[in-house]
């Protein structure tokens, strides 16, 4: 019974298609599914060419084990929950977004029914925090689990799973932010093979591959790259030219940005340890430049794209 | 060749490259390393491989093919910005078996800092900063080109820290370290697991579990399975040499809801190590099988430990070294047996170990080197190298009986490899043809097979046809004459039934038949595994263990686990249907460990029922302390004022009472009357005049104002009297302690200031700024000093409260300044207000570079021994904050190896600027709380919503979280200008002594178990009266009156005889001198004290005379023993030197008590 009424909340709603612009900065937060991304860049590289006619820039600041509370970013003030939070705000902030993906869920799944409450009460939070930017708001639902060695059955954790994507569905409701509803497409719409057996198992098969269950594999993020494209509504062929290019190009400003933001060593560069090495803290400024120029190459393949 | 450019320019422009002052950049030629060898006898070294087949290598381990793969970082410590990570992961191989690796290949690069590396399932588990993948390469042989990240979040806040030190367990499970300041945030399909400190992680990359194996350390380098699977432990910055690794077990720095109770390390006092391996195998003598081996990289030694049972746990013994140099850049930091039966060592080869205190950018960092050494034993046959990997599986299975932990280890993780469907039936065919059964083979053979059955999935994974052998193959661990077997099945045992869900009562009652009936480490065991179990009869289960005698790790494990159990027995308890058989000692136990207030009644009951066992009841009376109301601490009271009660145990009672009131502010009782009656002596009387302040007993007050003004008050009960009054914080008190403020009397007024400076700050910084303009320079100024200081705002109010100050003795201004430093408190302000007053020259400045530099010119000309003696000096107070060889204060990092790690400028540095690099874990706090108090101290913990900070002092203050307005980073908690009263050459040969600790030479760490940390007797008239009263023996008493004062030998272990307090009890008779010092017996049995000469000695043990020879053999009992020895110095010059030594055979476990 549950399950058809999950399977129900969870039809893909008509939604007007998710407007980039150009110059637009996207800040993407969210646990590991954005973390990895930033490793692959397929995602990344499908909006970038399904926008070729805009200069899009993109910063990912996916943590794993993270949350709407910013659990994974408090370091020293782990134990802190403003801390975490402001860790979280304050970096996005700083970036000066245009637009905001948001990604959540996933971890705060665990604590099952009981969670919901608080999970709401901290997306809430989060986009309080996060007005300043007065950037549009993209609200991703999280992908269902799928059936691996390591889960054997992913169904009851999927029926958490959409009860945490309805909290974010009514949350974008009410506060008039895009949705990106990737586990209702994932478990109902065009990728989901089989629908009813599917809910059961999850996202099977090769869009949404897994090792573990959990995560996606590069695969699943290069197949999936389509969802994504779909989930906000972005028009694209149904296959890309070679965008080998231009992955390469942003999995290296990838790199290069996450030196930046989120650097080794951080006790001594800016910790309570930087009495000792907090000259070195300079050097991190250093990867500024190095952004800029890798972002520039990104413009250059961009360009090549358009026409 | 490219990698030998930076160090040639080295060579051809040496200014360039001692920029730095006092470099070391040695020649890297490996044989100039070799010749420094001092090696162990009867044993050889040989180079392996180097430099440039490898570079900086980090981690190592073998495959099954005896190749040996290193994870090697040339990055490190930190990227710089446009460079490309591209670190290696290298495989060397012998191919020829001749002892030196001819082969090389580069497995992965374009990795960043990767500081483990595992061999396994076609590839390599390897740690990449955030990340722990598998990379393999599609085509065998060939470099990898697969990558798969198995998880991702770790932390990487210091890159000496990110997970490491990664191992197969003989589970085959995947273990690896993080170190103390990483904070890691992993998800699994069963959740996210969160690591916000240092930790060991147990891995199962088959279905992606991942747990927490033991909790805590600065830094675990080192961790190795014995033959049972038991896990030791070793620390790069702890030093307590080997941990014996309890499943679960919190240990020092951990962080989690139980840390109020940690493990401690087999051998405090011990440089710090690195690395960890069990020798094992044909190639090594008898007499070094299981011994273990570990690393002192700053030392650059090799060290070898031997383990011996010690009831559940083990004690360790160093032994002679395997390697020991001077050379400046050998730097062992990973040891594993290999596959032809030799020691392999992997040498970093850097003259600068850390990456806190020296900069990222040192051109001391050597980036192009490394080494791999290999020991083998002259004159014994190597192992023949085994072939594995395409050997049969009956022929892997036989393997498995190898003498060879290395093969049978190897063999395990072929088989693995090859599956469950393959070897599982081939494995239940073995075991119902009785194979495992075999006498000649050891019982560990049923072992290995069982740890291979669940590796590969069984129970579930086997054909029905198959669980009968499993089961026989369970049985027959569980029933091995070993008990060393037994206990590990335990282990495994038990989390096979439990976690798999099956919370029937059978299984529990099975592992808890353990609990009570197993021998130690079989309790031990069971013990733990029953925390798994998430039902009350386990906790009923555990406690069976206290039906037999516990040791201490036993007593720690129940402790855990009946606190991980309390969501369980806790509400069965509460209502009423657990009941622990109605046995009062395991309900004490219970109710101890978890110490909430829902236990408060059931423990009144419990003290009421009288059935509790005299010895216990102390005990049981300080937890309802922790946890009682205002009447539970009436009842308290009433308890310390009893007859029967010792002072000491009066003491802690009501110090307990008033901290209680001060964490909690538990309001006070109806009834206070009890309170007068402990106005005798000692601390508990002090505790109980500053309650009637904390509980502001207002009948009361009118003795606390007699106390601050009779003129029979000693100091101390005048400034306990005022400090209570203070704590009434109204009017009456304020008008009364204002008008005291300005006695003509300096001993009335002093304690009057510091109490008023809790009432009216800048009033009380006025009085202080007038007293101290007359004041005679006497050490009470330091208090009054620190008294305002240390408040919010203090410092501040002070300087302009001296504002046009003069003070009559610039002595005044100079004690002054001490304690402003002492206080961490920034203070520009007032140190320039008390030089000014003072009329004392312009304060210190940092010294300049150039003068760090001549400074450190002088110490190569200066003189160890006087060092060491200016080192002794009481003024410097060294020896009250800093051990070594585990004796001295624990303020302060231990010195015992910090020349052999640390650069003399650095050394000079540290001396006049301490806030310029601090090491890890000795960072202080200043916290600021509701009460305007600022305090200084380390973290030792935090958890419960109580800080505690350790203080300059030494002393452990808890802080509720919620009384803490402001928290922050305080300076080095060592204050600056502790050798500014020492000339030139003093200070040089200080400097020059530090540099020689942990060298060879006289200052080298000494395994000897030297007696190091003594109490001594000083001639004061309270103690000379105590003498008087009762006699000079009185001293070995338990509970005596007297009061020690700690001493300490010198780095060599002697004692100076002339630098200890004598007396004469009666006049005319002979000077005498009293010693004492504490072993720790955690096996009863008889242990032996070598003494340099018995002359002028009597000794006692606890109160018992006992003949002093030069070899004493005692027969110690379990606990802490003292050991009193009373010197007529008439009889005697030599210095005093005690080494505690085995007796063969003997079961003693005993080990020195170092500390402050």
């Amino acid at each position: 019974m549950f399950l058809s009424a999950v399977l129900a909340l969870a039809q893909p709603t008509a939604q007007k298609p998710f407007e980039f612009k150009d110059g637009d900065r996207i800040v993407w937060i969210g646990n590991t599914l954005v973390e990895r991304e930033q490793r692959y860049g397929y995602w990344e590289t499908a909006l970038l060419a399904a926008n070729a006619d805009k200069k899009i820039t993109v910063r990912n600041l996916g943590w794993s084990g993270d949350t709407v509370h910013a659990e994974a970013r408090g370091r020293f003030d782990f134990d802190k929950p403003d801390m975490c939070l402001k860790q979280l705000v304050n970096l996005t902030l700083e970036l000066k977004p245009t637009v905001i993906f948001i990604a959540y869920g996933t971890n705060e799944s665990f604590e099952g029914k009981d969670g919901l409450s608080k999970f709401e009460k901290g997306l809430e939070k989060l986009l309080d925090a996060l007005k300043p930017a007065d950037a549009r708001i993209v609200l991703f639902t999280p992908l269902p689990f799928s059936k691996s060695a390591s889960l054997p059955d992913p169904k009851e954790h999927n029926l958490r799973l959409g009860r945490y994507s309805e909290v974010i569905r009514k949350v974008a409701k009410d506060r008039k932010h895009y949705l990106a509803d990737l586990f209702a497409e994932a478990t109902s719409g065009t990728y989901a093979r089989i629908t009813g057996k599917l809910t059961d198992e999850g996202a099977t098969g090769d869009t949404f591959q897994s090792d573990n269950g959990i995560h996606l594999t590069w695969r699943g993020y290069a197949n999936s790259a389509k969802v994504l494209l779909d989930v906000l509504g972005c028009t694209h062929p149904d296959v890309f030219i070679d965008l080998e290019p231009l992955r390469k190009a942003i999995i290296e400003k990838n790199e290069l940005f996450f030196h930046r933001w989120r650097p080794q060593n951080e006790t001594y560069l800016f910790g309570f340890r930087k009495h000792e090495q907090g000259k070195n803290a300079k050097e991190v400024a250093e990867f500024d430049p190095l952004v800029s120029k890798a972002e520039e190459e990104i413009e250059k393949i961009r360009k090549t794209l358009k026409k | 060749m490219r990698q030998f450019i930076p160090i040639l320019l080295l060579v051809l422009l040496p200014s360039a490259a001692f920029g730095q002052a006092k470099a070391i950049v040695p020649d890297p030629d490996p044989e100039l390393e070799r010749k420094t060898f001092v090696v162990a006898p009867g044993f050889e070294v040989n180079l392996y491989a180097a430099d440039p087949l490898l570079a900086k290598p980090i981690q190592m381990n073998f495959d099954p093919q005896g190749r040996l793969w290193i994870a090697s970082s040339e990055i490190y410590p930190q990227i710089k910005p446009g460079e490309k990570a591209n670190d290696k992961i290298i495989i060397l191989e012998d191919t020829d078996n001749d002892g030196k690796a001819d082969k090389t290949t580069v497995f992965a690069d374009g990795l960043l800092i990767p500081t483990g590396v595992e061999p396994g399932d076609g590839g390599a588990y390897v740690a990449n900063s955030t990340e722990l993948v598998h990379l393999s390469a599609s085509k065998p042989g060939q470099k990898a080109d697969r990558k798969k990240i198995l998880l991702s979040g770790f932390g990487t806040e210091d890159t000496h820290h990110i997970i490491h030190t990664f191992r197969w367990g003989p589970d085959c499970r995947l273990y690896f370290n993080q170190s103390i300041y990483i904070h890691s945030h992993i998800e699994t399909p069963h959740g996210v697991k969160r690591l916000n400190a240092g930790g060991i992680w147990r891995f199962n990359p088959d279905r992606t579990e991942l747990d927490v194996f033991c909790r805590g350390f600065i830094n675990t380098w080192g961790h190795a399975f014995d033959k049972y699977g038991q896990s030791f432990i070793t620390d790069g910055a702890n030093g307590e040499g080997i941990n014996h690794g309890v499943p679960g077990a919190y240990y020092p720095t951990a962080q989690g809801p139980h840390v109020s109770r940690i493990l401690h390390g087999m051998n405090p006092g011990t440089p710090k190590f690195c690395g960890l391996e069990v020798v094992s195998g044909r190639h090594f003598p008898d007499d070094w099988q299981g011994d273990l081996i570990t690393n002192d990289f700053r030392g650059h030694r090799v060290c070898r430990f031997k383990l011996q049972d010690d009831g559940s746990t083990f004690a360790g013994r160093e032994m002679t070294e395997v390697i020991k140099s001077n050379h400046p850049a050998f730097r062992p930091i990973d040891v594993k047996m290999g596959p032809d039966g030799a020691l392999y060592i992997a040498d970093w080869y850097n003259p600068i170990i850390q990456h806190g205190e020296v900069d990222f950018r040192d051109p001391r960092r050597d980036k192009t080197h490394g080494r791999i050494w290999r020991v083998t034993a002259k004159g014994r046959d190597l192992v023949k190298k085994p072939k594995l990997v395409d050997a049969t599986i009956p022929e892997l299975l036989d393997h498995l009986k190898a003498p060879e932990q290395w093969t049978r280890q190897q063999a395990k993780r072929v088989l693995k490899e090859r599956g469950a469907e393959k070897v599982l039936p081939e494995l239940v065919k073995w075991v119902e043809a009785k194979k495992w059964m075999d006498g000649a083979h050891d019982e560990r053979h049923a072992l290995e097979l069982f740890w291979l059955a669940l590796a590969l999935g069984a129970p579930d994974t086997l054909p029905k046809a198959g669980l009968n052998a499993f089961h026989q193959l369970t049985a027959g661990c569980l029933g091995a004459k070993d008990a060393n077997v037994r206990a590990i099945a335990i282990r495994y045992v038990g989390e096979g039934f439990i976690l798999k869900g099956d919370r029937a009562k059978a299984p529990i009652a099975m592992i808890g038949s353990y609990c009570r009936e197993g021998t130690s480490r079989e309790r031990l065991e069971a013990v733990r595994v029953l925390a798994q179990a998430a039902h009350p009869e386990a906790a009923t289960a555990a406690l069976a263990a206290l039906d037999k005698p516990m040791d201490r790790v036993l007593d720690y494990a129940l402790w855990l686990t009946m606190r991980e159990l309390e969501p369980y027995w806790m509400p069965e308890f509460k209502a009423g249907k657990l009941t622990f058989g109605g046995d009062a000692k395991k309900l004490a136990f219970a109710l101890n460990a978890v110490g909430n207030k829902d236990t408060v009644k059931p423990l009144v009951a419990l003290i009421d029922s009288g059935k509790v066992p005299k010895e216990n009841l102390h005990g049981l009376y300080l937890l309802l302390t922790q946890i009682g109301g205002p009447e539970e601490l009436h009842k308290v009271l009433e308890r310390a004022a009893a007859k029967g009660v010792s002072p000491a145990e009066r003491d802690a009672l009501v110090l307990a009472v008033e901290q209680t009131v001060r964490l909690r502010k538990v309001s006070r009782p109806k009834d206070l009357d009890i309170i007068t009656s402990l106005w005798s002596e000692g601390a508990a009387a002090h505790a109980s005049v500053r309650l009637i302040g904390l509980w502001k007993v207002e009948e009361l007050r009118f003795a606390l104002e007699a106390g601050a003004t009779a003129k029979a008050a000693t100091p101390a009960v005048r400034a306990t009297s005022l400090e209570s009054l203070a704590l009434f914080g109204d009017a009456k008190a304020k008008e009364f302690i204002m008008n005291l403020c300005a006695d003509p009397k300096p001993e009335v007024q002093r304690p009057a200031i510091i109490a008023y400076a809790s009432l009216d700050l800048g009033g009380a910084a006025n009085f202080a700024a007038r007293y101290l303009e007359h004041a005679k320079p006497e050490p009470e100024v330091a208090d009054l000093v620190a008294a305002v200081v240390g408040r919010k705002g203090g410092p501040a109010a002070f300087a302009k409260a001296l504002k046009g100050s003069r003070f009559d003795s610039p002595d005044v201004a100079r004690i002054a300044l001490r304690a402003v430093r002492a206080s961490g408190q920034p203070a520009d302000d007032l140190a320039a207000a008390l030089t000014a007053a003072g009329d004392l020259a312009a304060a210190r400045k940092p010294p300049t570079p150039d003068e760090v530099k001549a400074m450190v010119a002088d110490v190569a000309k200066a003189d160890a021994a006087r060092g060491e003696l200016i080192y002794r000096r009481k003024e410097l107070q060294c020896l009250a904050c800093h051990a070594i060889g585990g004796a001295g204060g624990q303020v302060g990092p231990d010195m015992t190896s910090i020349g052999a790690s640390a650069q003399p400028d650095y050394l000079v540095e540290s001396l006049l600027i301490p806030n310029k690099a601090v090491k890890e874990g000795y960072h202080a706090m200043r916290v600021v709380t509701n009460d305007d108090r600022v305090t200084l101290g380390i973290k030792v913990r935090e958890a419960n919503g109580l800080l505690v900070l350790r203080t300059p002092e030494d002393k452990e203050v808890t802080i509720p979280v919620k009384d803490i307005l402001e928290r922050g980073e305080a300076k080095s908690i060592m204050p600056e200008g502790m050798t500014d009263t020492l000339t030139k050459q003093e200070f040089a040969d200080l400097v020059r002594f530090l540099t020689e600790l942990g060298k060879i030479g006289p200052y080298a760490p000494n395994k000897a178990r030297l007696v190091r940390r003594w109490e001594v007797i000083e001639p004061s008239n309270a103690n000379l009266n105590a003498f008087r009263r009762t006699r000079v023996s009185a001293a070995a008493e338990a509970d005596n009156a007297f009061a020690w004062s700690p001493a300490y030998s010198l780095v060599s272990g002697d004692l100076p005889l002339a630098s200890l307090p004598k007396f004469s009890v009666w006049a005319n008779t002979a000077e005498q001198t009293v010693l004492r010092f504490n072993l720790d017996v955690t096996t009863a049995g008889a242990a032996k004290l070598k003494i340099n000469s018995v002359a002028g000695l009597s000794l006692y043990v606890g109160a018992n005379p006992v003949e002093p020879k030069a070899e004493t053999i005692l027969d110690l009992k379990a606990g802490v023993q003292t050991l009193t020895l009373i010197i007529d110095r008439s009889k005697r010059t030599e210095d005093v030197r005690v080494e505690l030594d085995d007796v063969p055979n003997s079961p003693a476990r005993v080990s020195v008590i170092g500390g402050k």
